[in-house]
């Protein structure tokens, strides 16, 4: 009875985890849309000196919306948009993506480039725990490719961050 | 015995002696053919010239004393001046040509060869053909053998520079004072000497100086005129002397199969050898004698803002540097260790600008103490030669605890004799030369005070693609301090509020494919640096807070720099930018950015209406 009890237990929290893609990517979709909407929120508010980083993160942010709202919208992805797929642990962090970052009121290039770099770490994550909570097929492709995109846009991000930074001295 | 006869002068020989001719009428006729009999191994024939090794110095032009080299430029070969490669290949007219060979013995690269082959005829209408372009395959592409080339015993190319002579580790190891001796007359007559005058050092020097014609006067023993062709150029002729990035080394066509020629220790010897009052009276020659009325203000007192202070002064402009610091002298005073460069030198140096009538006034920053827009207000031009004062952090965890400094701050507070508690124990962030320049500094202190030397540094970068100069290393590992390639930093690590080490991972890879900075970590490989006090050197910024929002609205910007257009202007009319703020930290780019904003600004104040007095 008791291992009965606890497989119940097991199965309501593993249903509770249960999102269908749609919700997935609309999560997904409006993550990218609060950070688009922040790096843009900030542009007039830093110095003209360093405008430019924010400006590429807005645009970035931007094509990575575009880029689910076409996913969402394929004629060919409809009939498995509502498919269940088990949420991972790490959605947590991805979550909190949504909410806005705790940032000074002058940034500068280096706390918006890590606060940048946090975001794009938390959804290479995302992307990569759900592609391997599914199975091979069109869905896991998906996955890969979103966590694909944002690996690389990280790492582009900490080259950026290293050649500003690091430059080495003299 | 048969007695001479003397020939008359006015003997015209017999009428019959036309007819002795007739005599060879009877012989076989004797043709040689057109394909040649094989030459000597060292026969000296027509040029070959290896395209590969050619770095188009145009030494062979030099040299030739028949004028039978000129060069050709040849498009589509590579040219890239500051790796001293030139798109020149030499073109022989063998109507001037004694084949001499000089050319090929002084060849610096070792490109150039005579072949075995010696037959080409034609026809008037290709008399051309005499001119050439050698390649590697010879005049008529027919593959001959090299006769004369380059060997050990025909080489006049000097491959090796003098020595230098330097502090032994033990002499310099607990003291500030300079390690390099500097050249005796006659080893710099000797490295002059090695020269050949190709001038490709001229073309890699972001400010081009003279240093063909200088390293020449020094060869002469005329340190008055190379002290002259020196100041065409640079008024920071000891600064660079000493701590040059000297890339006209590098581009030095002697370098290719040898030591290049010492360029900056030749710099530096003319002026030590002319003594600093001359310096002055030969520079002062060349001012002009009215003054022009326009007035220049220059925000800080670095290489960048006092060549360009120098140049106006000596157009008879009106110059006053404003220095937010003590002293002047920017980055080269505060940034650069006494060892390296003493103060001394670096006065000599600003003792010369201002004899030109530039006046300086330290102590005083714009923005707190005179306002910008002030500045503008009372002066015709302004200049920002701010430089990088700002050090960068790492942001690791801990990184702002009092006992974690950044290299240019610490590197201040010893140029200006500040005390602070010297760490038993301290690690560098950092693999540049500014991590050198501060990991040498505290280990002199910490010998001084400790009897011995605990200082490490963690560069990411592996030792082949160290950022610091190959000798900085050598020299900082002569002096105890120890250098660790491949860490990256983790976290500074705390006890108790008390900083006690630096946890660094080990670096896998440094570089991504296209060859971007791009570090990657071995998480296992995990080491915590014992320490008191940790430094991080790893880049700088500038401080632009002076120039207000308005302003900083006004300018414009690239990624993070301002933004100047090839003459050093900005976006706005009244004001230039130059030196490391905006091209990166070096002094000689920052002498010739100085030159840069003089030329432009003269040409700016002809476009101004003509000044009859100021105030009126």
């Amino acid at each position: 009875m008791i291992q009965q009890a606890e497989g119940f237990a097991q199965a309501a929290e593993k249903l509770a985890n249960m999102q269908s893609l749609e919700d997935i990517l609309h999560t997904a979709s409006s993550f990218e849309q609060t950070a688009r909407d922040f790096y843009q929120s900030m542009i007039p508010r830093v110095s003209k000196r360093i405008r430019w980083l924010v400006e590429e993160l807005a645009e970035e942010e931007q094509r990575h919306y575009d880029l689910l709202q076409s996913l969402i919208n394929r004629e060919d992805l409809k009939q498995q948009v509502k498919s269940k797929i088990q949420t991972p642990e790490s959605d947590g962090r991805f979550t909190d993506g949504l909410h806005m970052p705790v940032m000074p009121e002058k940034p500068d290039d280096q706390e918006i480039m890590l606060y940048a770099l946090g975001r794009e770490q938390a959804a290479m994550e995302q992307y990569r725990a759900l592609a391997k909570n599914t199975e091979s097929g069109d869905i896991h492709e998906l996955f890969a490719f979103l966590a694909n995109e944002e690996t690389q846009h990280k790492a582009e991000l900490e080259k950026l961050y290293y050649e500003i930074v690091h430059s080495g001295g003299v | 015995m048969k007695k001479s006869r003397d020939i008359h002068y006015d003997d015209s020989g017999s009428v019959l002696n036309p007819l002795k001719s007739l005599a060879f009428f009877a012989r076989k006729p004797v043709t040689e053919p057109l394909e040649p009999r094989p030459a000597a191994e060292r026969y000296r024939g027509f040029h070959l010239n290896d395209w590969e090794k050619c770095v188009g110095c145009s030494t062979c032009q030099k040299v030739c004393d028949n004028a039978a080299i000129t060069m050709v430029k040849v498009p589509s070969v590579k040219d890239d001046p500051v790796k001293g490669i030139r798109n020149l290949r030499p073109a022989i007219d063998y109507g001037r040509c004694c084949w001499c060979a000089l050319c090929v013995d002084l060849c610096p690269t070792g490109s150039l060869s005579l072949s075995r082959e010696y037959v080409h005829t034609c026809y008037d209408e290709q008399l051309d053909s005499y001119f050439i372009l050698p390649d590697p395959n010879g005049m008529h592409q027919a593959g001959f053998a090299q006769g004369w080339n380059k060997t050990d015993e025909n080489d006049l190319v000097d491959h090796q520079r003098q020595p230098m002579a330097e502090k032994t580790p033990q002499l310099r190891q607990d003291n500030f004072d300079e390690i390099v001796d500097g050249f005796t007359p006659q080893q710099a007559l000797l490295e002059a000497s090695r020269c050949v005058q190709c001038g490709m050092c001229h073309d890699a020097c972001p400010t081009h100086m003279h240093a063909p014609e200088y390293i020449r006067a020094i060869w002469q023993g005329d340190v008055e005129e190379a002290v002259k062709q020196i100041y065409r150029t640079n008024p920071f002729a000891h600064t660079c002397g000493r701590v040059c990035t000297h890339r006209c080394e590098t581009a030095c066509s002697l370098g290719h199969r040898g030591q290049p020629i010492a360029i900056r220790w030749l710099k530096r010897y003319a002026v030590d050898a002319l003594g600093d009052e001359r310096v002055r009276e030969i520079v002062s020659q060349d001012k002009v004698a009215s003054s022009s009325g326009r007035k220049v203000a220059i925000i800080g007192a670095g290489p960048a803002g006092l060549t360009a202070a120098f140049d106006l002064a000596k157009m008879g402009h009106q110059v006053t540097v404003y220095e937010g610091l003590s002293q002047p002298g920017g980055m080269p005073r505060y940034g650069i260790p006494y060892y390296r460069l003493p103060a001394d030198r670096l006065d000599a140096d600003i003792d010369v600008i201002q004899s030109m009538g530039v006046e300086i006034v330290c102590n005083t920053w714009i923005g707190k103490d005179i306002t910008l827009e002030q500045l503008h207000q009372d002066n015709d031009a302004v200049l920002l030669s701010l430089g990088l004062q700002l050090g960068r952090s790492t942001r690791i965890p801990g990184a702002g605890h009092k006992h974690v400094h950044k290299a240019v701050s610490l590197l201040r507070k010893i140029a200006h004799g500040e005390d602070f508690d010297v760490p038993k124990a301290a690690v560098i962030i950092g693999g540049g030369n500014v991590a050198m320049d501060i990991a040498r500094s505290l280990a002199r202190l910490q010998r001084r005070q400790f009897g011995q030397v605990d200082v490490t540094v963690t560069a990411m970068e592996s030792f082949e693609h160290f950022l610091a100069d190959p000798e900085e290393v050598k020299e900082a590992q002569e002096e105890g301090v120890v250098i660790l390639q491949s860490r990256g930093p983790r976290e500074c690590v705390m006890q108790d509020d008390k900083l006690t080490g630096l946890r660094s991972w080990g670096v896998l890879s440094i570089f991504d494919d296209k060859g971007r900075f791009a570090p990657h970590f071995d998480e296992d490989d995990e080491t915590v640096h014992v320490c008191e006090m940790v430094v991080e050197a790893i880049g700088q910024m500038t401080d632009v807070e002076l120039l207000g929002e308005a302003l900083t609205e006004q300018l414009e910007w690239q990624r993070g720099r301002l933004q100047v257009d090839d003459h050093c202007r900005t976006a706005v009319d009244w004001l230039w930018a130059a030196g490391d703020m905006v091209k990166g930290p070096d002094v000689v780019h920052a002498v010739a950015d100085g030159h840069l904003v003089a030329n432009s600004m003269q040409a700016y104040f002809e476009t101004l209406p003509k000044l009859v007095s100021r105030g009126d």
